[in-house]
């Protein structure tokens, strides 16, 4: 039996030691918000916070996180109110199809939690294990670099780019 | 002539056609006019057509019937609707439709999504739908008031009468009891409210919360989890494998054989993964196996270099072409077979009982997956529900459904829910592939600048024969295996003797003012399972066609965008894409050791011209910044046309840096993001994307940003560098 906390719920389970972290939170304690993507560690699809770190979850066995406290998206707002990353993600219409952004979300949030004020080249090396194949970077970027402390995450959200 | 969208859409038409009545048999069951819609009614929920219902609350329901796979239809389509119902997109509770013939593609006579054809096809249809239930709402509140209609206006939901505002959902009973209206005029252009404005998606919050729910995340009661091994080699069958011991391992329930190799049942997915990855297979020995890289691009080069082929088109006169040319050039480019990869890997969840059969699966094809399941579950069609979920990407790739195969099968010998899983191994090796292609272009310029000979062609395999294959047994559930592999056989058949597949060399040609013509195409199939990936043919033609333009005009001493704009009279819309990229590129201050290439291409109807700013450092091709010039008609939601167009643009680059599918001895060779790299946050370029102002019928967003992008960077790169890449993915000699 191995005992953790999940979105700040002790929890147990009685998988196989070796089972990654992921298929425990997903199929186990139905929170299907982060996903699978590749099973290798290469997607970010999959991220988690162990004890507010931004962690790959998809090879992490469950044994791992024995004692530890490890949180989802659907944990991420403890207060119920959305994330001011989930505001500028709307703001920005960050998603397209969608599957990424979970992991998107959790390794920015792990980001702007040790380093409120981040550059644009902070943001790319946090993010540089997070694909996205429908494309999103771009946006991804702003909508973190507006989320952030100075970022002044209402202004000129949607950017109205030229028309002629 | 031009070639438009001869590819998905119009082979889908075609099969529509050839089905007849048969094809309406199989998503209705027979019986089309009384198959009730895939609704669940709500108490005093009233429906007046397919795609809505309104609730005495005022609730609106939008049931969309295009498939959401990023390309945020169901963005669009609840716009088009919204502007003439006079109802908040952003308000509405946006679902996702199941099958019903009412939901059928009006670009494709099926329930499909593909061709970049949604917003296109339902522009009116959509539009109509929603004026004819606002008509209707008038009607029952004129009647409910004591009023007479002229007097009455709506507003966002609400009937206006007298200055008091009356949510539409007060009048459904009294709309219930009331004739739809039909062919309610629709607003001009200007009178636009929804449609046209800066809005974000509405997906994005479900998107953005971890809430939205993909295939993979049904979860049943009782259910369990599949994994299947399939051969490396494509084709191959099932020799042998340890039953035994892995039927012994911890949680597996099942061993099951199915089409495509062994599928191992647990009651975790771990477990059936493990219990899969240890089981030594043994696979038939198939000519395949023995296939290299190396084999099947020397076999392209012997189909180039011979007289085989079909004339595809053959214009003017080429001999007389050429002779009036001041410079002739012929080259040769190169594009690898490429993945889809789409984020979230192939599943679907199968629950076969009591005669009837679920599933939860999201694919670019609805309708045939009711269909497929049928058939594998032995049921009519009429008692498969299909649940369509978002798409964690498709790209082409989930038009292509044998996962759901596998998954019926699996249930139906497991007699259980099942959930089956495809790993990422799984998908780049197991899955379809956008064909390898060996294009030649032999082209002349006259003294005025004028392209005077275009003499083209491809080598390769054709799609069109396996998306026949693959939607045979979905579009007709009854029709025997022995006919459908008969009638494959002829498809293989006819697009390599007969008739030239136009998915093959769509774009290769078309654009420019060349009236001397000629393209031919020469099939060479190793077997390599084909489909449709992001655009298609132009996916390929485009490289090699905006690469010869460039070098032509390089070699003319001619500046590329006037040389584009002085071939593209007969294109009026490419050419001014052109024009307006012209002036871009004219106003960009690029920085030392940056250079900027061009490209252009119509493909789905709409016209897009990009420039890459580029520089090249110790060997390294860095994509600085991108702009992108679309001309889509009427941009119905301008940032979901950005949007599109980045993806596209991002889509296209990571297969012009990254992207190549090895063969080793008849199987794929790369198994994960680790050898088949996709583009990553530090190396995307920032985009900006100019919308061409139009009140146009729109045009297609979901594909065209990604021809003309590896051009683009290509010509950057030779600007940068003087040397010429002509094969994909770019790499420097050096
Ligand atoms: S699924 Fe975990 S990194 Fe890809
Ligand atoms: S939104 Fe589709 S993979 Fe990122």
């Amino acid at each position: 039996m191995i005992e953790f906390e999940l979105n700040g719920q002790k929890v147990k389970t009685d998988e196989a030691p070796d089972t990654p972290v992921l298929w425990v939170v997903r199929d186990t304690f139905k929170l299907m918000g982060s996903k699978f993507g590749c099973g290798a560690g290469l997607c970010g699809a999959c991220t988690m916070h162990l004890d507010g770190v931004a962690i790959k979850t998809c090879v992490l066995p469950i044994s791992a996180v024995a004692g530890q406290s490890l949180t989802t998206i659907e944990g991420l707002s403890a207060d119920g109110n959305l994330h001011p990353l989930q505001v500028a993600w709307q703001a920005y219409a960050v998603p397209q199809c969608g599957y990424c952004q979970s992991g998107q979300i959790m390794s920015a949030a792990a980001l702007l939690e040790s380093n409120p004020n981040p550059s644009e080249a902070d943001v790319e090396a946090a993010l540089a294990g997070n694909i996205c194949r429908c494309g999103c970077y771009p946006r991804i970027k702003k909508a973190v670099l507006a989320a952030s402390e100075s970022g002044g995450l209402f202004k000129n959200a949607l950017a109205s780019e030229e028309r002629v | 002539m031009k070639i438009e969208n001869m590819s998905r859409r119009r082979f889908l038409k075609t099969t529509a056609v050839v089905g007849g009545g048969v094809v309406v048999g199989f998503s209705l069951g027979g019986c089309s006019t009384s198959a009730p819609l895939p609704i669940d009614v709500a108490e005093g929920g009233f429906i007046p057509n397919a795609f809505l219902q309104i609730l005495p609350d005022n609730t609106v329901k939008f049931y969309t019937a295009r498939d959401e796979m990023g390309q945020g239809v169901t963005t669009g389509l609840s716009t088009l609707l919204g502007e003439e119902l006079d109802f908040d997109p952003f308000k509405m509770e946006i679902l996702l439709a199941g099958v019903h013939e009412d939901y059928n593609n009006p670009g494709m006579g099926v329930q499909g999504t593909g061709g970049s054809n949604s917003i296109h096809a339902h522009f009116e249809p959509m539009r109509q739908a929603g004026a004819n239930t606002r008509a209707l709402i008038l009607l029952a509140a004129a009647q409910d008031l004591g009023v007479n209609r002229d007097y009455l206006k709506t507003k966002d939901g609400h009937v206006i009468f007298d200055g008091q505002l009356f949510p539409y959902g007060r009048f459904v009973q009294t709309a219930a009891g009331l004739k739809v209206p039909e062919n309610t005029p629709l607003k001009a252009s200007s009178e636009f409210h929804y449609i046209g404005r800066e809005s974000g998606r509405v997906d994005a919050l479900a998107k953005s919360t971890g809430a939205a729910v993909f295939g993979i995340d049904v979860d049943l009661p009782g259910m369990h989890y599949a994994v299947v091994r399939r051969s490396p080699v494509p084709g191959a069958k099932l020799v042998g494998y340890n039953r035994t011991a892995t039927e012994s391992m911890k949680g597996v329930t099942q061993v099951v054989e199915v089409a495509s190799g062994v599928a191992v049942v647990a009651e975790s997915y771990w477990q059936a993964k493990k219990a899969a990855d240890q089981m030594d297979i043994a696979w038939e020995d198939v000519p395949l196996g023995r296939v290299d890289s190396a084999d099947i691009r020397a076999d392209y080069e012997l189909a180039l270099n011979s007289d085989d082929g079909l004339t595809g088109t053959d214009e003017g006169d080429l001999t007389s072409g050429f002779a009036v040319s001041d410079q002739v050039l012929e080259h040769e480019y190169w594009t690898p077979f490429l993945s889809h990869a789409p984020m979230e890997p192939m599943n679907a969840v199968v629950d076969i009982k009591e005669g009837w059969a679920d599933v939860w699966s999201g694919t670019q094809g609805p309708g045939a997956a009711q269909g497929l399941v049928a058939r594998f579950a032995g049921l009519d069609p009429s008692k498969v529900r299909v649940h369509q979920t978002y798409l964690g990407g498709s790209f082409g790739r989930r038009g292509t459904l044998t996962h759901i195969v596998e998954a019926t099968q699996i249930a139906l010998a497991a007699g259980k829910p099942i959930k089956l899983i495809w790993s990422r191994e799984d998908d780049l090796r197991n899955g379809l592939y956008r064909p390898a292609s060996l294009m030649r272009v032999k082209a002349g310029v006259d003294r005025d600048g004028k392209i005077a000979a275009w003499d083209a062609k491809r080598v390769g395999g054709n799609i069109s024969p396996d998306t026949i294959k693959n939607l045979l047994p979905a579009l007709f559930p009854g029709l025997g295996d022995t006919v459908i592999d008969w009638i494959g056989g002829m498809a293989d058949g006819a697009f390599s003797d007969w008739v030239a597949d136009p998915s093959s060399t769509e774009g290769l040609f078309e654009d420019y003012d060349h009236l001397n013509t000629r393209v031919t195409h020469a099939t060479v199939n190793h077997g390599i399972p084909l489909t449709f990936w992001r655009s298609v043919g132009h996916s390929y033609t485009a490289f090699a066609k905006e690469s010869m333009i460039d070098e032509l005009a390089v070699a003319g001493g001619h500046d590329p965008v006037g040389f584009r704009i002085n071939n593209t009279e007969n294109n009026p819309r490419l050419q001014n894409v052109v024009r307006i990229a012209g002036e871009r590129m004219k106003q960009m201050t690029t920085a030392q050791g940056r250079h900027l290439g061009l490209a252009a291409h119509h493909s789905f109807l709409t016209d897009v011209a990009e420039i890459a700013e580029v520089s090249v450092e110790n060997g390294q091709i860095k994509v600085h910044k991108v702009v992108c010039v679309v001309d889509c008609g009427t941009a119905v939601n301008p940032d979901v046309v950005r949007a599109q167009m980045e993806g596209g643009i991002l889509f296209g680059l990571t297969a012009a840096l990254h992207g190549e599918h090895l063969i080793e001895g008849g199987a794929v060779k790369e198994s994960n993001f680790h050898d088949y790299p996709i583009l990553r946050m530090n190396e995307a370029p920032d985009i900006e994307v100019v919308i061409v102002e139009s009140q146009g019928k729109p045009t297609g967003v979901g594909e065209p940003g990604l021809p003309p992008i590896a051009p683009a960077v290509a010509n950057a790169v030779f600007r940068a560098t003087g040397e010429r890449l002509r094969s994909l993915p770019l790499r420097l000699k050096a």
